[in-house]
């Protein structure tokens, strides 16, 4: 504080300054650690508590790490201060993730919490417990959720629904129980507890209709009373839901009158439906899919509902509102929407670009609902440059006959504005419009034309780059414009030509030849100046830049190809044409060289009997009119209106299109009526007890809640038993995370668990596996790993028969390259069919520079291609086998290094001096190093890399049916399930390059069950080091092929995609 | 100096330091609302020089975070600038001193990547805005008071949840401010292109109990397009277009609304370029047409200078001309004398070789109306019900200039 003093006397300015920050926490931010944190934690007042919290909060804003503090920080979770509280929850929150066993020591406050008569304190304590990401509580934080839904405060009972979602991220396994519960909370009375609930509903099964079903209507009429945020999810979900059941309705916009181009509508319709990446864009008429019925009341109680949110305050709700008329509303009605959003427009103007990107599709596909609004699209000189562009867009695509004038008007102004970049796409839009109406071709081209000859535009002295675009864009329009109708608008072409002289930019000069050449036979007039325009384009030529050059060259051949006969004026083109080509020929631009050769030998072979030839070849080569590029982009993009991937115009992660029309077939929808019995559904009702096998700990945490007290729950119910079967040691049993909680919950005490007591669980074993008859969370695991993995598949190099009998085939190692890390070794295995000797075996590889062939003992060759790319390790070169006497195999191993782990390496195969080209093909299965991982840092490891860095694929594995037959006559004894286990392992190890974390699967009642069985496999990716972590779980009968789920998670998110379909491919 | 809250997935910090290269690279006044980086999908918010960046990875409504956003720096300036005098905005040092609250606001509008209470009426129940008598506290005892509420309001359980239903206020009254923005746009030839009102109907009730509003206008047919807060019924609207509410308490924005097509509009610029030989002469005029009645306050006429101009000279013979830094040339004029007309004139140097200027400057002017709403919206009476005695009603007007613009 106190040099702050000495400058507050210095300054007035700051002396107020400072009394406006007297009091509140500037000091702790400017300097956090000024003094000592640890013992301000342990003090006894809470006011120097939070002093320290503060602290620590200010050292976390500034970026510092301040997770030492953790323990401290855990200890005042207990505290009764509420600010202490709320301080240690944000802590908790920002590092829990990273000092997990610490953060366990806070689960039994919350516990305490949770049973708080503050409402405030139990919601808080519920949301910090769900905050944390603890995988072991997973089952504390569903018992906690389960009696926070029952809560007679609807805050906490919105923070349980919230809490849902963050379940479910942390612990995929209990959706039914985690449904139930979206079941219950959708069933609330409270219309925030219903929005959060839907919000939860989104996360979790966004796909279970049959429950929306049940609450449709209820929904529906609660949505306007509904939290804003979570009305904008809540209608996403009616609209999926709708869609789903009763299909698309037909009188809506997207199959309607009212959308001018009934192409891009249908595409739309269908983009909104099958997503894009299905959309194979093929003729198919929207009506071969399932299109669904005409209105019914669903859909209009929807509509009803969702149409009084159009006045809502928050624009994102607006939106949803609008897209819901949009896909499902009747075409008449659709009108509604356009007031709305665009008022979105006026109201907030960060979210303008958002709802500019919105209307622009919807404009696309109905262009007349928006066209008497053109002013609402006027550019304003605050808009930021996006917002032009947009808006332009938006304008060419809803303009008309009667607006254009108006438009135009507006465009005369926006030709001045400074900014050259939004004038050079006014210019694009102007002709654009113009193509659209012929009407008015005429006028735009004046105008351009004036543009174009403007004196700044063409000055030359005053030239930056925005100016040139501007230029090139207008002839560019008039190029397009001069296309529909070429033959009407000869002055115009005159008129450019004529101004050939004054333009100098080259881009635009090459594009005015162009024009001239393209339509140098037309009309009257042309024809007369074109032998001046060639000969005035032979005199420039030698000043003008490549792109015009090769214009003109292009051109002349092009006139002098298309003047048929021989008069005056061929012959005079001909020797200009001849003046041009020798000039071109000593270009220094060796493309302009290169057109001239071409050109003259095209044209120079004339010999009678194939001028026609040449002359036709000429002409379709100069005269076929290039391809045009539409101003808007000729791909359509089109996804669901207010989604993200419709701003960024490419599907983000996550998006999902509509489902199918009438994919949801609800057999009967009688939820309706069942609506009031709550209690009943839940504890012990049977018709959960078969998909839920935990319905045990449901009745459970019931009694509990009663007592509100956790410490004595009976846990036995959830205790997860490890169950080894003979082989194993009992010490493996640590290994697993399984162990882990079970010890934690028989025990309780968060505390006995840290001190790591792991006798206890063999206590609670044999009254678990007695319970555990109907519930399947005891889990096997197999640690016998005596396998014989089977031979590695090998892949031929080089057939004898195409090289004197020398065979050469190769399998991948599973050795680490002794040399780098980042080689892969690969066997190679040379034989000799052939009866004579063969000399001087190598393989040398092909430099990624192509143009050499480096011989491994040439050192200078070796050090040029470690110059190319000092970051590459050359690949290790082969020792040579001098000598491979007939029928003589010879093994070698190769360290080589792939530039991809799909594309071939290109090889040199040499022997007795001949040369062979072959491709080494990479298994990406073997780009990895097995990574030894005991099962906690799997799972562990796993949990770092969700969302986008995980994939999965579903195959079928029936190997081990094989197996099973062959191991039945051998001994009836073998443990069936085992034998599958090992047969997996076995199959995926023999042809891959992984680690066996650990294999197991749960005990089961019935002998032949197999689901649930796990193999889990990590391995290093070799270019990047990062670790690739696969989940392999198998459902169905030993007897019978297995359903298997191949899952991978791995940071290098492409390698992992190609990984897993290789692996998909080796299990089946 | 960032300030951050990471929920669910965790996001990496760097990803700030990313758009900090991309915000100073595209300084060109260029605001994006949505950015696509390399891993995440950016929604950016600048206030008042401070920037609130929400990022996520997968696909959610783009406006959801927009609009949180917005609301978060709405419910932000109110927590931290209500203290500080009127007029004071969000700064830097501001949001520093209160890093604590900034946190624990955060912490309360936001649960696992979704808002979660967002009226802030409830909030500052939850977490207490500092005000000066806890500063002055703070700063002679040293012990800082709580930050935090002592309870959950009972509002949160409501069905009225912008509502708190133990008002603090003792007062018993309404008042009801119609502020409306004008939009104009004049071409070039002094044609009137657009003109439209953009009005907020904001209300600061301070009433007791439950008190149930009505408010009506004698002219509801104007409204082009309208939008609610939360507490309007919707019915009434739909029916007699009548406004019928319970108020939450304290400040708020009831209704915004639009008018479109207005004919008049109050003041008129008529700027003038002519060019030749390297020279631009610029001469503007600012004058009051279809007098509104009432004095038209704090004008400014703002334009920016092409960028080919490489100096000007401006005079004016009423009020302070300035050109700042980025070109802008502003000229403030105050109110417009009655004895002359305020005029601007100068001399513009082109750059060298360009003989005249092509391009033209828009004049965007800023003024501000007290007393009268240019839409010519009016209200017709307000009704309380459910109130023991009948509170004072208070209305005011007053128009500013929104896009307001000439262009030359």
């Amino acid at each position: 504080m106190l040099p702050q003093m000495g400058a507050a006397a210095e300054s007035l300015s700051k002396a107020s300054s400072l009394v406006m920050r007297i009091g509140t926490d500037a000091h702790l931010y400017d300097d956090p650690d000024d003094v000592s944190i640890k013992p301000l934690l342990e003090s006894r007042y809470d006011s120097e508590k939070v002093d320290a919290l503060k602290r620590l909060l200010a050292l976390i804003a500034q970026g510092a790490d301040v997770s030492h503090f953790f323990p401290q920080v855990v200890k005042n979770v207990a505290s009764h201060s509420l600010e202490v509280k709320k301080l240690v929850y944000l802590y908790l929150l920002h590092y829990a993730e990273k000092r997990q066993n610490e953060a366990l020591l806070s689960i039994n406050c919350f516990q305490k919490d949770l049973s708080d008569t503050n409402p405030l304190v139990r919601a808080w304590a519920l949301r910090a417990m769900t905050g944390i990401r603890l995988h072991v509580v997973s089952p504390l934080i569903l018992a906690a959720i389960t009696k926070c839904a029952r809560d007679p405060s609807p805050y906490v009972r919105k923070c349980a629904a919230y809490a849902l979602p963050k379940l479910y991220n942390l612990h995929q396994e209990e959706i039914s129980s985690l449904e139930q519960l979206v079941d219950v909370l959708l069933r609330d009375n409270s219309p925030a507890v219903v929005g959060s609930a839907s919000v939860a509903f989104n996360a979790i099964c966004p796909n279970n209709y049959p429950l929306i079903s049940k609450h449709f209507k209820r929904l529906c009429e609660a949505l306007p009373d509904v939290e804003e945020w979570s009305q904008i999810i809540l209608i996403e979900i009616l609209l999926r839901y709708t869609v789903a059941r009763h299909g698309l309705v037909r009188e809506s916009v997207l199959f309607s009158d009212v959308t001018h181009d009934s192409t891009f509508s249908s595409v739309m319709s269908r983009c909104y439906v099958e997503g894009h990446e299905l959309w194979s864009g093929d003729g198919r008429g929207f009506e071969e899919v399932e299109m669904g019925t005409c209105k019914n009341e669903d859909v209009d109680l929807l509509l009803k509902c969702t149409a009084p949110l159009l006045w809502s305050q928050n624009s994102a709700v607006v939106l949803a509102a609008a897209g819901v008329h949009w896909i499902v509303g009747p075409a008449e009605e659709v009108k509604k929407i356009v007031k709305p959003i665009l008022f979105l427009l006026r109201s907030s103007s960060v979210a303008k670009y958002v709802v500019l990107c919105n209307i622009l599709a919807f404009a696309k596909a109905a262009p007349l609902l928006f066209d008497s609004f053109y002013e609402e699209f006027f550019i304003s000189s605050s808009d930021s440059y996006q917002i032009k562009t947009i808006k332009l867009e938006i304008l060419s695509t809803i303009a008309t006959e009667s607006s254009v004038p108006f438009i135009f008007g507006e465009f005369q102004d926006y030709i001045r504005d400074p900014d050259r970049r939004f004038v050079a796409d006014t210019v694009a839009v102007i002709g654009f419009i113009a193509k659209q109406l012929a009407v008015l071709a005429g006028t735009c081209l004046e105008g351009l034309l004036k543009l174009v000859l403007s004196e700044p535009l063409v000055s030359g002295s005053y030239q930056i780059e925005e100016e040139d675009g501007v230029l090139v864009q207008a002839i560019i329009s008039i190029k397009s414009i001069l296309k529909q109708d070429p033959s009407s608008h000869e002055k115009v072409i005159v008129r450019l030509v004529r101004n050939l002289d004054r333009i100098k930019n080259s881009a635009s000069r090459a594009l005015i030849i162009w024009i001239f050449g393209e339509y140098s036979s037309m009309g009257d007039v042309i024809p007369k100046i074109a032998p001046t325009v060639l000969k005035y384009l032979a005199w420039s030529f030698h000043s003008d830049e490549v792109e015009a050059k090769l214009q003109i060259l292009n051109t002349c051949a092009k006139v002098t190809a298309k003047t048929k006969g021989n008069n005056e004026d061929s012959t005079l083109f001909k020797k200009i044409l001849n003046y041009i080509l020798q000039l071109a020929t000593f270009d220094q631009n060796y493309d302009v060289r290169d057109r001239a050769r071409f050109i003259r030998n095209l044209m120079g072979n004339k010999t009678k009997n194939n001028l026609d030839i040449y002359r036709d070849l000429i002409e379709s080569m100069f005269c076929t009119k290039p391809a045009s590029s539409p101003y808007p982009s000729a791909n359509i993009r089109v996804y669901l209106p207010g989604s993200l991937s419709q701003v960024v115009l490419h599907a983000a992660p996550g998006y999902t299109p509509l489902p199918k029309p009438g994919s949801a077939v609800i057999e009967n929808p009688t939820g309706l009526n069942n609506s009031s019995d709550v209690d009943e559904s839940e504890g012990s009702s049977p018709q959960y007890s078969t998909e839920d096998n935990r319905s045990g700990y449901d009745t459970g945490t019931e009694e509990t809640s009663e007592n509100g007290d956790y410490e004595e729950t009976p846990l036995v119910n959830i205790s997860e038993a490890n169950v080894d079967q003979g082989q194993t040691s009992q010490n493996d049993m640590s290994n697993f995370v399984s162990t882990d909680l079970s010890e934690m919950m028989s025990r309780t005490a968060l505390e006995s668990w840290l001190d790591e007591t792991p006798s206890f669980s063999n206590g609670s074993f044999g009254q678990s596996h007695s319970q555990n008859v109907s519930t399947s969370n005891a889990r096997v695991s197999f640690n016998d790993r005596n396998f014989k993995l089977k031979p590695r598949k090998s892949h031929v190099l080089l057939e004898p028969a195409n090289s004197d009998g020398l065979r050469i085939s190769y399998s991948f190692s599973t050795e680490v390259s002794s040399v780098s890390p980042l080689l892969v070794c690969v066997d190679l295995l040379f034989e000799n069919f052939a009866k004579e000797t063969l000399r001087n075996i190598n393989i040398r590889f092909e430099e990624a520079s192509g143009n050499s062939i480096s011989g491994p003992t040439d050192p200078v060759l070796e050090d040029s291609a470690s110059m190319v790319s000092p970051d590459k390790i050359p690949t290790f070169p082969m020792e040579e086998i001098p000598l491979l006497s007939p029928n003589e195999t010879v093994k070698r191993i190769l360290q080589v290094r792939f530039q991809h782990h799909l594309l071939p390496l290109k090889l040199h195969i040499l022997w007795n001096g001949k040369m062979h080209l072959g491709k080494l093909w990479p298994d990406i299965a073997y780009f990895l190093r097995p990574l030894s991982l005991d099962m906690n840092s799997f799972v562990e490891k796993e949990k770092q890399l969700p969302g986008m860095f995980e994939c999965s694929r579903r195959c079928i594995f029936s190997d081990h049916l094989q197996e099973l037959e062959q191991n039945e006559k051998i001994s009836v004894n073998a443990d069936k399930s085992l034998v599958v286990a090992h047969c997996f392992a076995v199959k995926i190890l023999s042809s891959s390059n992984f680690y066996l974390v650990s294999m197991d699967m749960p005990v089961s009642l019935k002998p032949d069950d197999m689901s649930g069985l796990c193999l889990r496999f990590a391995g290093e990716v070799v270019n990047s080091s990062k670790p690739c972590l696969i989940t392999v779980i198998a459902h169905g009968n030993l007897t019978e092929p297995l359903d298997v789920t191949v899952k991978l998670n791995s940071e290098d998110t492409v390698f992992g995609l190609n990984l897993l379909n290789r692996l998909v491919a080796i299990v089946q | 100096m960032v300030e951050k809250q990471t929920t669910g997935h965790h996001v990496d910090r760097s990803i700030c330091a990313w758009f900090w290269h991309q915000y100073n690279h595209h300084r060109n006044n260029d605001q994006m609302s949505v950015v696509t980086s390399p891993t995440h999908y950016l929604f950016p918010l600048i206030r008042h020089g401070i920037i609130f960046l929400a990022c996520t990875q997968l696909e959610l409504p783009p406006l959801l975070p927009i609009e949180f956003l917005s609301r978060f720096a709405d419910i932000l300036s109110d927590y931290l600038c209500a203290g500080s005098g009127a007029g004071a905005t969000l700064n830097e040092d501001i949001v520093k001193d209160n890093f604590v609250i900034v946190y624990e606001v955060l912490d309360e509008m936001m649960d696992n990547g979704f808002p979660l209470t967002t009226e802030p009426n409830l909030l500052k129940d939850i977490v207490l805005p500092p005000n000066l008598v806890t500063k002055v506290l703070h700063a002679v005892t040293g012990n800082s008071s709580p930050s935090v509420g002592p309870t959950l309001p009972h509002a949160a359980a409501s069905t009225v949840p912008w509502r708190s239903t133990h008002p603090k206020t003792t007062t018993n009254e309404v008042y009801v401010n119609l502020v409306e923005q004008l939009d104009a746009s004049v071409n070039r030839d002094g044609n009137l292109r657009r003109c439209q009102v953009y009005g907020e109907i904001q209300v600061n009730s301070s009433l007791p109990g439950f008190p149930d509003l009505t408010l009506s206008f004698t002219n509801p047919s104007l409204l082009n397009d309208v939008r609610f807060h939360p507490c309007v019924r919707f019915r009434p609207w739909e029916s007699s277009q009548v406004l019928s509410f319970v108020p939450p308490d304290g400040h708020f924005k009831l209704m915004t609304y639009r008018v479109k097509e207005l004919k008049k509009i109050p003041i008129y610029v008529k700027p003038q370029l002519t060019s030749d030989s390297g020279n631009c002469r610029i001469s503007a005029l600012v004058g009051v047409r279809n007098d509104p009645g009432k004095t038209i306050d704090s004008i400014i006429v703002e334009f920016q200078l092409p960028p080919c101009i490489t100096s000007a000279d401006l005079t004016s013979n009423h009020g302070t001309v300035d050109i700042l830094a980025d070109k802008t040339c502003r000229w403030s004029i105050g109110q417009i004398p009655k004895d002359k007309l305020p005029s601007l004139s100068g001399n513009l140097v082109l750059e060298p070789g360009l003989d005249r200027l092509h391009v033209a400057p828009t004049f965007q002017v800023r003024f501000k109306i007290m007393g009268i709403a240019m839409s010519g919206l009016q209200i017709d009476k307000l009704d309380v019900k459910n109130m023991p005695a009948n509170p004072y009603k208070g209305f005011r007007a007053q128009t500013q200039a929104g896009d307001y613009e000439f262009r030359s």
